[in-house]
């Protein structure tokens, strides 16, 4: 009778102690696509959102405008976006995963189709009317499934302030030779021609490392360095550094110690004339300045070149384990129907494209300026870390960020960038 | 006056109530499940080629051969090594110095002691802001500089690669030697005065006074706050974090931050595990070795 207590809390102690074990563990294998055929369980489809608060207000929208369709609620759940940028792997690999997330387009989701954690949305594409092919490529597997529905895409360009420019007493150039000359003759009149928030923002160097690679070498060149298939130690990477090399004179010699709210506030108060940035970075600039905001095409370097264009795509997609697979594919008919991402690019301050050619859109100069110039492209790419992975991001903002500082030291850092990024792909 | 003792052969030697298994059973639980288990996972990640996605590989002891050819990891290890040595000796040579120069109750000492522990208050990022804005290359610092006639000193104090790091410990130690101080504020409280007295009567300089009374007396607060400044410095992240990532071209990466980068950027959680381990080792080894000093030095007095 003594023990008998002593040894049902045994018992007890060890069921806990396996339950608690059990939870404590982290799952380092892959997991096999849950069986999302049959009926839809009940309860409120999730839908997990990396927007930021000035995005926000389109996402919201949309959200409400489905559900007052009443064929199932969605709940959104905001995010911060580095967390959330972080945490996906978390989300989807997890046992119970939010079932639809916003995401980027191309090698970002493909990283996750790969190991089958994205839901087949093949039949949503179905019925999704005429979207343009190269956002069909942007959102399948390597195998063709399409995986991903996209929304919108943006533009980047040099930004500049008209005003500040006819003071300057010079025009937006177009070749690289203009270019440099304008930069030139900015710097000689004691303005900063070109400016970069690096120093919490270091992935932006990447921009002129994409821009200049795909006016040198070409979009496929780039594409396939970007895949592992070129070597940054390649004498036409060392062309790119080369161009690059003409313009360090040019930059702020500050911006690594810059961050990006101090670069934006040069920009605006006219210490700086030009910031390569994306359509992102309108809404940053003081409202009254923005009817003064312009932007130009990145210069053309060889004009044998075709042009190619960065075009990042934004979209949505949704786990392979949703237990509400019908809803959300409902769901992503809906996001995909001219209707919502008309509501959604309208929400996102004019600095977006919507993906299906039928929304109607209110298009400012600005956005007309960078349709017209995304659509005029041979080819378009998304940005570094779209196209080569997520995990590529750190080896390129060190290799960018030390050829500011020391560009004579540029054989060694293409030879780090160079194994450091091989170190990446075969952690993957 | 009768023994309520029981006899020797009467006294029960089995189990203790079942209420005892319960309030050591539940904290140890926790503990294993919060504590323990993610420790001896985080040892067996450090054998894998993970990336948090696809299913893991198991790699042997290749990532720690990476990681002794890895450059940036030799960066991140001296790094941390100039962090302890700088932020933790100076923060007690500094902490201890504000405390015997406030230690006595005079006018408007309290202002003082308020103003030195005032930046523990603030969040870090709060002081991670304040001072990359002293930093900025158009910030408070530069200015003064130039304003005094100095203007070949100005730099790009955090965009640097020769002075990021100080300019980040410069932060750390602004938040820690208030803390140090009230530590020590503590201990010399504990002193007797009569013994300072004595020694005064005796004619000690202020100097012998130290020496010989306040520094030897002060034996356990050192201990207290020598285990701080270790733990601290190990674990410093989030200023470092929070002022330059870890950045320009991985100038200042501590081995905290490096760890953390690879995990979450690079998603080598496999590499990162690592790193953690090579942390945790050096954790244990300082500790360690100044536990085995304090221990047999207590012997000897």
């Amino acid at each position: 009778m003594t023990y008998r207590p002593h040894r049902r809390i045994a018992a007890l102690g060890a069921v806990m102690a396996t339950a608690a074990l059990m939870a404590g563990c982290v799952s380092t294998g892959g997991a096999a696509p849950a069986d999302t055929s049959g009926e839809d369980t009940a309860g409120n489809l999730i839908l997990q959102s990396r927007f930021t608060d000035a995005e926000k207000g389109g996402i919201e929208e949309l959200v409400e405008n489905f559900n007052a369709l009443g064929e199932g609620t969605v709940e959104l759940n905001s995010i911060p976006t580095s967390t959330y940028n972080s945490q996906l792997p978390t989300y989807l690999t997890g046992s119970n995963p939010p079932d639809v997330y916003t995401w980027y387009a191309g090698q970002a989701t493909r990283d996750y189709a790969d190991q089958g954690l994205l839901l087949d949305v093949s039949d949503v594409w179905d019925g999704m009317g005429d979207f343009p092919d190269a956002l069909r490529t942007l959102s399948q597997t390597d195998d063709g499934t399409e995986v991903f529905v996209p929304t919108g895409y943006y533009w980047w360009g040099v930004y500049y302030f008209k005003s500040e420019f006819e003071k300057l007493g010079v025009t937006p150039p177009t070749t690289w030779d203009e270019f440099l000359a304008v930069c030139d003759q900015i710097q000689a009149q004691g303005v900063n021609p070109i400016t970069m928030g690096l120093s919490d923002n270091a992935w932006l160097a990447s921009a002129w490392f994409d821009y200049l690679d795909l006016r040198i070498n070409g979009g496929d060149f780039h594409l396939a360095l970007l895949n592992g298939d070129e070597s940054y130690d390649s004498p036409e990477v060392r062309e790119v550094f080369k161009a690059f090399a003409q313009t360090l004179p040019y930059i702020d010699p500050a911006v690594l110690g810059t961050t990006q709210n101090q670069a934006m506030s040069d920009f605006a108060q006219g210490k700086s004339a030009m910031y390569l940035l994306g359509a992102w970075a309108q809404p940053s600039v003081p409202e009254d300045q923005r009817d003064d905001l312009a932007f130009f095409q990145f210069p053309i370097i060889d004009p044998d070149v075709p042009i190619v264009e960065e075009a990042p795509t934004d979209g949505f997609m949704a786990s392979a384990k949703t237990t509400k697979s019908t809803l959300a594919k409902s769901f992503l008919e809906y996001v995909a129907s001219p209707e919502a991402q008309a509501a959604l690019v309208k929400g996102q301050q004019g600095t977006a494209l919507a993906a299906n050619p039928e929304a109607e859109q209110n298009l400012d100069a600005l956005a007309q300026q960078g349709k017209d110039m995304l659509e005029s492209a041979s080819q378009v790419t998304q940005f570094y870390n779209r196209d080569a992975g997520d995990a590529q991001q750190g080896p390129a903002d060190a290799a960018l960020t030390q050829f500011i500082a020391d560009p004579e030291a540029v054989d060694s850092i293409l030879a780090q960038w160079q194994s450091a990024a091989e170190k990446v792909r075969s952690a993957e | 006056m009768t023994t309520t003792a029981l006899p020797r052969g009467r006294r029960r030697v089995g189990f203790p109530p079942p209420v005892v298994f319960v309030l050591v059973l539940v904290p140890f639980l926790i503990e294993a499940v919060g504590v323990f288990w993610p420790a001896i996972q985080g040892i067996s990640l450090s054998f894998l080629r993970w990336n948090g996605i696809a299913p893991a590989e198991s790699a042997g002891v290749q990532n720690y051969i990476d990681l002794a050819s890895d450059p940036v990891f030799g960066t991140a290890l001296r790094n941390t090594v100039i962090w302890i040595v700088l932020f933790g000796g100076i923060s007690f040579l500094a902490g201890l110095g504000v405390a015997l120069l406030f230690q006595s109750e005079r006018r408007g000492v309290g202002i003082y002691r308020t103003a030195l522990f005032l930046p523990i208050v603030f969040s870090l990022v709060v002081t991670s802001l304040i001072w990359s804005a002293f930093f900025q290359p158009s910030g408070v610092l530069n200015t003064a500089l130039e304003g005094f006639g100095l203007g070949d000193l100005t730099r790009v104090w955090l965009g640097d690669s020769d002075t990021a790091l100080y300019a980040v410990i410069v932060a750390a130690l602004w938040r820690e030697i208030g803390y140090v101080m009230v530590l020590f504020i503590a201990g010399l409280k504990g002193i007797d005065p009569a013994i300072m007295e004595a020694a005064r009567v005796d004619g000690a300089t202020a100097w012998q006074r130290f020496r010989h009374i306040t520094f030897p007396q002060l034996r356990s607060v050192n201990l207290v706050v020598l285990s701080v400044l270790v733990i601290d410095s190990l674990r410093s992240f989030d200023i470092v974090w929070a002022m330059t990532r870890g950045g320009p071209y991985h100038s200042t990466e501590l081995l905290s931050t490096y760890m953390f980068s690879t995990a979450f950027e690079s998603r080598s959680l496999g590499y990162a595990s690592a790193i953690a381990v090579v942390i945790f080792v050096l954790a244990l080894a300082v500790i360690i070795s100044y536990l085995v000093r304090a221990l047999s030095e207590e012997k000897e007095s």
